[in-house]
């Protein structure tokens, strides 16, 4: 195992800097397109844009995305089944973050 | 290699059937998927599980799983043959919390790259991103801080053969990050094939568990005591804030659970979130004559039922 140091490295953030294209999705959640397809006819992403070449996803997307891929190749779940888990997690979270916020959990 | 008995981690014996082996691991692998459970264990579980199903869903590793552990009955020192599992032994994912890369996804950049390694030279392509995840403490978001990651990558030597590498990167994380995002390193990722570009890195953000503060997206919020009299009579308090102590003024009357809004006072950004400081009202204990006296003089000083909205006689 070789050692490699590089100097300090400025990101950007996702959420609030980037809008990422149909390749880049793919390429960053390491889905095929056709998965990506999938979802999109299932509500479960939401690009902005005419035709899948114009098309620019949130950087929420991004989390959506890898959850919906891990979910698939962990459960064996269909898309609509992937679009309501994921509903039903954010769901979840949000009702946690509520308790979180009060003290509660 | 520590033995494992792949029925009884799927709760089955070993007379169960295909079908047996298929339910049993959906059902438990809903139950303990680190992305739904929050069960503790959920993560070992979990990968325990994808472990012992790679394995039993197989017919014939399944047959080869079943004759290793007839022939190692009786045994000291158990030992599987070298290799018997090979190709499967990396299955499920590592959730380890703070830097560390995804080994399902560090598992396909390999895979990737021993395909590409066999095709033709000339060929280019752009490398394949990863992702890790770094821990920061509630005030690196205020100020912005500095971390290093150290990250194993799969790397090709000039003889095409895969080596791990270790990369250490210093990473800038800016001020006004919020607990769950991304942030993304141009060209960190693995290396493009041919003269092809290096892919992305990924960082997920998340806060360390803060003892005093608890955000929510940008807003930050404190539970903030006060004495009886302060909360009726109104005063003024010293709050802490990850920037530091600032002055607050409680107004007369206040009850438990009103939260204060300290505007401007979250997580910077534009707009910066606010914090909240939630009011709790801390009783002084009746541990000494003069404090049952006190209590005792306000009992009489006020005409005060707590119940009244519980209907019936007060008493």
């Amino acid at each position: 195992m070789s050692k490699l140091s590089v100097t300090l490295i400025h990101g950007t953030v996702v959420e609030e800097e980037v809008a990422l294209t149909l390749v880049e999705l793919c390429q960053a959640c390491n889905a095929d397109e056709k998965y990506v397809l999938e979802w999109i006819a299932e509500g479960l992403l939401e690009p902005v844009g005419e035709s899948p070449q114009h098309w620019r996803f949130s950087g929420d997307s991004l989390r959506r995305a890898r959850l919906a891929r891990r979910l698939t190749r962990d459960l064996e779940i269909d898309p609509a089944g992937v679009a309501l888990a994921l509903d039903l997690l954010d769901e979840i979270a949000a009702l946690r973050s509520r308790l979180q916020r009060a003290g509660i959990e | 290699m520590a033995f494992k008995d792949y029925y009884e981690v799927l709760g089955l014996t070993s007379g169960a059937s295909q079908d047996d082996i298929k339910h049993a691991y959906r059902k438990l692998a809903r139950k303990y998927h680190p992305d739904v459970s929050t069960a503790s264990d959920a993560e070992a579980r979990f990968k325990e599980l994808g472990e012992a199903y790679a394995v039993l869903k197989d017919p014939e590793k399944r047959a080869a799983y079943d004759d290793m552990v007839a022939r190692g009955k009786g045994g000291q020192g158990f030992q599987p043959p070298p290799g018997w599992d090979a190709g499967f032994e990396f299955s499920g994912r590592d959730f380890e919390a703070g830097a560390g890369m995804d080994q399902g996804d560090l598992l396909d950049a390999l895979f990737r790259q021993q395909a590409r390694a066999g095709q033709k030279a000339g060929r280019r392509a752009q490398g394949q991103d990863h992702h890790a995840r770094v821990m920061i403490d509630l005030a690196d978001a205020y100020r912005g801080a500095q971390r290093s990651i150290s990250l194993r990558m799969p790397v090709l030597d000039p003889k095409g053969r895969v080596t791990m590498q270790e990369h250490t990167l210093d990473v800038s994380i800016p001020k006004g990050i919020r607990a769950g995002q991304h942030l993304r390193l141009a060209g960190q990722g693995g290396p493009g094939l041919g003269d092809g570009p290096a892919g992305d890195l990924y960082l997920e953000v998340n806060f360390n568990t803060d003892p005093l503060f608890r955000a929510d997206g940008r807003d930050v919020y404190l539970d903030l005591p006060l004495s009886p009299w302060e909360a009726a009579l109104g005063a003024s308090v010293t709050v802490p804030t990850p920037e530091g102590p600032v002055q607050l003024t409680i107004p007369p009357n206040s009850v438990a659970g009103r939260q204060l809004r300290l505007k401007g006072r979250g997580i910077p950004g534009s707009p910066p979130g606010n914090l909240y400081a939630i009011l709790k009202i801390a009783l002084p204990p009746a541990d000494s004559e003069a404090a049952r006296e006190a209590y005792r003089v306000m009992a009489k000083g006020f005409d005060f039922d707590p119940r009244t909205h519980l209907g019936g006689d007060p008493s």
